[in-house]
């Protein structure tokens, strides 16, 4: 490490090492565009539930389509081509909706579901980890035996069953993903912690009479923070996914238009409008894969040994 | 000495399994009282409800059917008669199709044995496969288009590509068909050629993940010194590669492999089923669940949830016995 910071804090010092991996800029960037779009994109599309079947099936701008109609001065079928307009830039589906309203709307759904289960899965994780090394011996067992076992629970299974008795709501998905996500993270932050618990500055806050609680929040969670950052990016994609995946077989919230809902809406009609199930799996594809990328930067941004 | 720790291990496995089995039971237990067990769904309820609602007297026809269901006694007891129940056989009565949850199982789970094993092995050989060939050449072309296409693979949404696979193969170029048949026998070529989708849907993101797996397994191998060794003494390449780098780097992935087994149970094959129509035990619960059917969901997870304790169980012990090394504390 020759390269010097004279002055800058170390928030800016990462900045520089995360800004030469490409690949996590691109995310930072995607992922910052998706935040726009959630924020307010919804005050410049159309109504995304707003039903209009005179314009069902629109394909998107560049793109046309045939369609038999009816034509009442012939009484006859006959073939009209049907372009994608500006209007619906992205076309719209079976009902009339416009697509581009429809994704917009699930970015929003999707951003709000990964931030805030894992904001609760995290937290709940870091807690956890940090706890259970700190007090070591039988607390340590007894939590990690009990974090093995969640590990093995077939959560899918559980999801669908939690939504069908308590119905579908976002509230109850981001609730209970959060609730059993924090496995992964326990584990990681117990093993770092175990390393820090031996350091002298915990030995010194030891001696110098500071208790449990504030030795872990004060000294122990401080140092795992960029862990956690890590742990953070990295876990968004899987309950993105895992919301879509719920909302794809019918099990989302209704009230709300996500990118599963526009996928299970879009398979339902393969035949007529291929575009609607294209749309939502490219946002889910490219999501998954900034939140991926941004992850693996920061990681190697964050750990001193590697280079940049 | 070594026999004897690995009695105690296993020992000790079998003691977590009971401990984990027991979780499962009390967690399905509690939701199956919570929810509309024989609530709202019941016909007989409904009836009740409907008499209750023109002001008659229904609490003796109450206390007789919770009397006939055991609900009357102690939660402790209910539990009881409840796993002993599921331990005879007895796993309920499906309202949706009208007969025992037992033989609606039975006659469903080879749907998605098929789909499972077949999408292992078919993700097992090509992973291996792609992941060598990417170490061997690194940085080579190879290389290049292995890698790319993993991150994809790993990226790819499964149940998305599944739709996509279906609008392109089934819908634009009509060479398989949008739907499964059942009509056709399990063990058939046409079966195979039906399932050629569904198993690249839900082989694909596993694909991708042992591909990476071998490939940093292998070139990690690569460097180290008996390698060298074994090409200093002149032995020919392949023998260099085939014996003693990929031994060493594919052990560890029988246990991965065999983690995703257990994972892919819920998951990935519960969507996969649903795209395709597959009428395995993922296509059945899902069903159940829009039709009400609460035993057949409840029975479901706990089926799944054993066969993942029994797999994993499995998975560690095979791994001692296959590693000599690896000790678990």
């Amino acid at each position: 490490m020759t390269e010097r910071h004279n002055g800058s804090s170390l928030a800016r010092y990462y900045w520089e090492r995360a800004r030469k991996n490409r690949l996590a800029v691109a995310g930072l960037v995607f992922i910052i565009f998706l935040i726009l779009m959630g924020l307010i994109g919804p005050f410049f599309t159309a109504n995304p539930t707003a039903v209009n079947f005179e314009e069902k099936n629109r394909p998107p701008v560049g793109f046309a389509i045939e369609e038999s109609v009816y034509d009442f001065e012939t009484q006859q079928l006959v073939t009209k081509t049907i372009i994608g307009t500006a209007k619906h830039p992205l076309g719209t589906d079976n009902k009339g909706r416009d697509l581009l309203a429809m994704i917009v709307s699930g970015t929003r759904v999707s951003l709000m579901v990964g931030l805030f289960a894992t904001g609760i899965a995290v937290a709940l994780g870091t807690l956890i980890g940090v706890t259970s090394a700190y007090f070591g011996g039988l607390v340590d067992h007894v939590v990690m035996r009990f974090t093995d076992i969640m590990m093995t629970f077939p959560f899918f299974l559980i999801f669908v069953l939690i939504i069908f008795i308590f119905g579908p709501s976002l509230l109850i998905i981001v609730v209970v993903i959060g609730l059993t996500g924090w496995t992964g993270t326990a584990r990681l932050i117990r093993s770092e912690t175990l390393s820090l618990r031996t350091r002298e500055f915990i030995m010194a806050a030891k001696a110098l009479g500071a208790s449990d609680k504030r030795i872990i929040l004060t000294h122990l969670v401080p140092n795992v923070v960029s862990l956690i950052i890590v742990i953070a990016t990295l876990s968004i994609p899987g309950v993105i996914l895992a919301e879509a995946a719920l909302s794809f077989i019918g099990l989302g919230d209704p009230l709300v238009t996500s990118w599963g809902m526009v996928l299970r809406a879009g398979q339902q009609n393969l035949g007529t409008a291929w575009w609607v199930a294209i749309a939502p799996g490219i946002m889910l594809f490219f999501t998954v894969l900034a939140f991926n990328f941004m992850g693996d930067g920061l990681r190697d941004a964050f750990d001193p040994r590697s280079a940049v | 000495m070594r026999k004897n720790w690995l009695r105690d291990y296993i020992i000790k496995r079998l003691f977590y399994v009971v401990i984990i089995a027991f979780g499962v039971l009390l967690v399905t237990f509690t939701l199956v009282r919570i929810g509309p067990s024989i609530g709202a769904t019941h016909p007989a309820d409904k009836y009740l409800a409907s008499m209750a609602a023109q002001g008659q007297d229904v609490s003796q026809a109450i206390a007789a059917i919770e009397a006939r269901y055991g609900l009357d006694k102690p939660l402790y007891e209910q539990f009881i008669n409840y796993a002993g129940n599921l331990a005879r056989g007895d796993w309920g009565w499906s309202l949706s199709t009208s007969m025992p949850v037992i033989e609606l199982i039975k006659t469903h789970w080879i749907y998605s044995a098929q789909l499972i094993i077949l999408s292992s092995i078919f993700a097992a050989g090509a992973g291996i496969l792609i992941g060598i060939l990417s170490a061997v050449r690194q940085y080579s072309k190879t290389d290049y288009i292995a890698t790319f296409f993993s991150f994809v693979g790993i990226s790819i949404p499964n149940f998305w590509l599944g739709v996509m696979l279906i609008l392109l193969f089934s819908v634009q170029l009509g060479v398989f068909r949008t739907y499964y048949d059942t009509g056709i026998p399990v063990f058939s070529l046409a079966n195979l050629r039906q399932l050629i989708l569904p198993v690249i849907t839900l082989g694909t993101g596993m694909t991708a993940g042992y591909t990476r797996y071998t490939r940093s397994a292998m070139l990690d191998n690569l460097r180290k010194d008996f390698v060298r060794t074994a090409r200093a003494k002149g032995l020919p390449e392949r023998t260099v590669i085939g014996k003693h780098v990929f031994r060493n780097a594919v052990l560890p992935l029988v246990t991965i492999i065999m983690f995703d087994l257990g994972a892919i149970v819920f998951g990935g094959a519960y969507l996969t089923e649903i795209i395709f129509g597959i009428p395995g035990l993922g296509q059945i619960s899902f069903n159940a669940i829009f039709a009400d059917d609460y035993a057949v969901v409840v029975t479901v997870v706990l089926i799944s949830a054993f066969l993942v304790l029994l797999i994993n169980l499995v998975t560690d012990v095979t791994y001692t016995y296959l590693d000599p090394r690896i000790k678990y504390d």
